[in-house]
């Protein structure tokens, strides 16, 4: 019979400590932690991401990006994904190192190194990206970055990249080439008949 | 006069069952309440992992390892690194130990956090996993501070680690164990102590020590158990040997030894020694450069080994097979919670399917790891 008392004591006893701790935490709620519907209305775009300074961050891991004007087309980038989402083609250039207007291929990247490789397509797929980040240590011009954080002053951070159609997860970052300049670079026309 | 058999109810728990922890599914015998026997069904998360890992490097199978046991990424990393680095008898730097000493400690922590908020979310406690879960936060916002990510980070590479901590990391984990310390406390007001709690777990699913060892199982369950058991301790790997800290094993404290409530406890308690790690670590850490053993390619001797490491779960061990190429010929891992959930069956037949509900909470499972 005794015992029967005591288990209520204990129960009503820790219950009340919990009931403290509770009430405690609810009186020192800060005011403006509420959920948001989030589509509809949104926090701004915090100046500080988490409490940290911003310019301090090792890296960052969000979408993908590539300057492509840099890109010499080496593959390391497509070698080192382990799911495979990156896919690189590329035609041999005419001349290493000089521009082809006709198709905006610059010749030479923004560390001086020529190309020699016209890139026709540099797709990342970003529904399939692991953001392991391993694609951008082997990037011998730096050319492919994880936007925002240290390099957000390359890109700006792009938090929410959600797309209706999964097929525009696919991002294109090369010009597009039509058959006949794919053809031209391919097949270059001898110079002495023009 | 024969034993009168009531007819026989088979109930089903999961695959979406939010207690199952993942997709996991529960044939469970039933007669009336008393549950008479379990089978688990698996691979509901089966992603080829061990398959997968033959066709892509070394390198590569980090972020794949990442993936088994989510919510302890670090030590997931933590074990295969260690494993290649002994296949590849490579030294790291001095540096590179301390931070993936104090990566794994902090992972250890958020898993724990998880394991227990969501322990007594299973049980009806709501309030303490808020709590928990907030605190986890801070340490996944260290963790996105040094390498970008939160969950799956991909952060320890052969031979090193992926980036330095960043400049006032040491400030910002010590002002963080500060605020953290006295939260163990208030947890325990919150829950541990609490009379409802301890009553749903104190005397219930108990495993007894050589039923623990028989299955194999390692980890919190073990020294729950009373099972003097760790890794970290018996077999040091990396730099454990250099700090100290306790095992807490389960004493009985509100029931009998092993029951889901000591199990439980360990976890608390394990809670605190990772913090003493922590501070340990965080005080004589030195400086030195972290990439300096990065190899160029990793192309490891032909050759075997097998390594294990505490990860939050128990004994994760990694078997790697070499033939001398880029890509490895075979990763084996053996992964705690399999063992964990092997258990189950046994520990809950004759207990109530509530109770069933508890023991399975107290093994802490992650489905990811088990299916792989």
């Amino acid at each position: 019979m005794s015992k029967y008392f005591a288990n209520i004591y204990d129960t009503v006893n820790t219950l009340w400590t919990g009931m403290r701790i509770t009430w405690r935490h609810m009186m020192n709620i800060k005011r403006d932690n509420v959920t948001l519907q989030y589509p509809e209305e949104r926090w701004p775009r915090p100046e500080r991401n988490i409490g940290f300074e911003h310019e301090d961050y090792n890296v960052i891991r969000s979408r993908l990006h590539v300057d492509i004007d840099d890109c010499i087309g080496c593959l390391k980038c497509e070698r080192a994904c382990p799911v495979d989402c990156i896919k690189i083609d590329t035609i041999k250039a005419p001349t290493r190192g000089e521009d082809i207007p006709d198709v905006k291929h610059t010749g030479e990247t923004s560390n001086g190194t020529k190309k020699a490789m016209v890139v026709s397509r540099f797709t990342i797929d970003m529904s399939e990206c692991c953001y392991c980040n391993l694609c951008t240590y082997p990037c011998p011009e730096e050319c492919i970055f994880m936007v925002g954080g240290p390099n957000s002053s390359k890109h700006p951070i792009d938090y929410e990249f959600s797309e209706f159609d999964r097929t525009d997860l696919i991002y294109q970052f090369a010009k597009k080439l039509s058959p006949e300049q794919k053809d031209g670079l391919q097949n270059p026309k001898p110079e002495a008949e023009a | 006069m024969g034993v009168v058999k009531g007819d026989q109810m088979i109930l089903n728990i999961g695959p979406q069952h939010p207690s199952t922890h993942g997709v996991l599914r529960l044939e469970v015998m039933t007669d009336g309440e008393i549950v008479s026997e379990i089978r688990p069904h698996l691979g509901y998360l089966h992603r080829c992992f061990e398959k997968h890992s033959e066709n892509v490097t070394y390198e590569q199978v980090i972020p794949f390892t990442d993936r088994c046991d989510y919510l302890a990424a670090m030590n997931s990393n933590f074990g295969y690194v260690v494993a290649m680095e002994e296949l590849m008898e490579i030294k790291v730097p001095e540096r590179v130990d301390y931070i993936r000493i104090i990566m794994g400690e902090l992972n250890r922590i958020a898993s724990h956090l998880l394991a227990l908020g969501v322990y007594g979310l299973d049980i009806g406690a709501f309030t303490p996993f808020l709590y928990m879960l907030r605190d986890r936060e801070r340490i996944l916002d260290m963790f996105e501070y040094t390498c970008g990510a939160r969950l799956l980070y991909n952060y320890m590479w052969v031979g090193g680690v992926s980036h330095d901590l960043p400049k006032d990391f040491e400030k910002i984990c010590i002002g963080f164990l500060d605020y953290f310390e006295p939260q163990i406390e208030e947890y325990n007001n919150l829950l541990t102590y609490n009379k409802i709690f301890v009553e749903r777990t104190a005397d219930v699913g108990v495993i007894p020590a050589d039923v623990a060892v028989s299955y194999g199982v390692t980890g919190p369950n073990l020294r729950g158990s009373g099972v003097k058991w760790d890794v970290r301790k018996d077999e040091p790997y990396s730099i454990y040997d250099r700090f100290e800290f306790d095992v807490p094993v389960g004493d009985g404290h509100f029931g009998t030894l092993g029951d889901c409530f000591d199990r439980y406890w360990v976890r608390m308690l394990e809670i605190k020694e990772s913090v003493k790690i922590l501070r340990q670590a965080l005080k004589d850490i030195p400086g030195g450069d972290v990439h300096q053993m990065l190899p160029k390619k990793i192309r490891p001797p032909k050759g075997s080994v097998y390594r294990r490491t505490e990860s939050p779960r128990g004994d994760l061990g990694y078997y790697i097979m070499s033939d001398g190429t880029p890509t490895p010929y075979r990763v084996k891992m053996r992964s705690p919670a399999f063992t964990a959930l092997s258990v189950l069956d046994e520990v809950s037949r004759g207990w109530m399917i509530s109770d069933v509900i508890a023991i399975l909470g107290s093994l802490d499972i992650v489905l990811g790891e088990i299916d792989r």
